[in-house]
């Protein structure tokens, strides 16, 4: 057992990444009381395990794992859902819109509420939305991804590549629909 | 370089995983080439708006002071 005043240090320098856990998560569970618990879950293990965290590395990093390993052996079930990512496709949404005569940035990015971004994360699957989570929202290199998620880097490469086709596609079908951007006669390039 | 070579390294540069030597590249294409500069200048714009839009949900202080308790 730790020290008391060591236990103290510790807690407290866990809680500084308390928001990273937390939006990861909400973004896993889709719901604030199950975040709670998972998140609370895993500072007491985090607690319990103390003695496994190597100071001076990345806390951040370590914490994260514990999270997502507790959810992943809570929602076993759902890892099947995660098996099907739809392919579609090599869809860079720049290009799309551009060949679509709009203007990409002014056009569309900056019409697109943080509310459906946020949606278009959530649609995506797991395994794939924790990869996002770590290395667009949270900033983690490829390196430290791959350690959270116990994958090769290379597996973090391309869940993250197929997550933003992904991601892309969503935020286009929301433009599509909601009219942030329209066909536009002669400038629309047909896709072959 | 040409414009399909950075339009491949492109998310690597955004996502500063490049070695110096390919960053520096990629950097020279783009003060060169308007397009690949304007595809770019987008995708780096989709990670901020992406990370921006998640980074809005922060724990409640409530469950702050709560795990602040259950811990010490
Ligand atoms: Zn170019
Ligand atoms: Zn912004």
């Amino acid at each position: 057992m730790a020290e008391p005043a060591a236990q103290t240090a510790f807690a407290e320098e866990a809680l500084t990444h308390l928001d990273t856990l937390y939006r990861g998560a909400l973004r896993l569970t889709h719901d604030p009381d199950a975040a709670q618990d998972l998140v609370q879950e895993a500072y007491l293990r985090a607690l319990r395990y103390q003695h496994s965290y190597q100071a001076g590395t990345n806390m951040k990093a370590w914490l994260f794992a514990i999270m997502r390993n507790l959810f992943w052996d809570r929602f076993k079930g759902s890892r099947k859902d995660d098996v099907s990512l739809d392919d579609v496709g090599e869809f860079v949404l720049y290009e799309k819109l551009r060949d679509e005569g709009a203007r990409p940035e002014a056009d569309v990015l900056d019409k697109i509420a943080a509310s459906e971004v946020v949606s278009a994360v959530d649609k995506l699957p797991p395994l794939h939305r924790e990869v996002v989570l770590l290395v667009d929202v949270e900033g983690f290199s490829y390196k430290d991804a791959a350690q959270t998620l116990g994958v090769p880097i290379g597996t973090v490469m391309s869940r993250l590549h197929r997550a933003r086709q992904q991601l892309q596609k969503s935020l286009y079908d929301y433009a599509r629909e909601s009219g942030i951007v329209r066909p536009n006669g002669p400038t629309q390039v047909a896709q072959t | 370089m040409k414009c399909e070579e950075c339009s491949d390294k492109l998310d690597r540069y955004v996502d500063r995983e490049l070695t110096n030597t390919e960053a520096l590249e990629i950097q020279l294409h783009l003060e060169g080439c308007p397009d690949c500069m304007e595809h770019y200048e987008f995708q780096s714009h989709l990670k901020r708006l992406v990370k921006h839009s998640c980074e809005c949900d922060t724990a409640p202080k409530a469950f702050r002071e709560k795990l602040r308790q259950i811990l010490s």
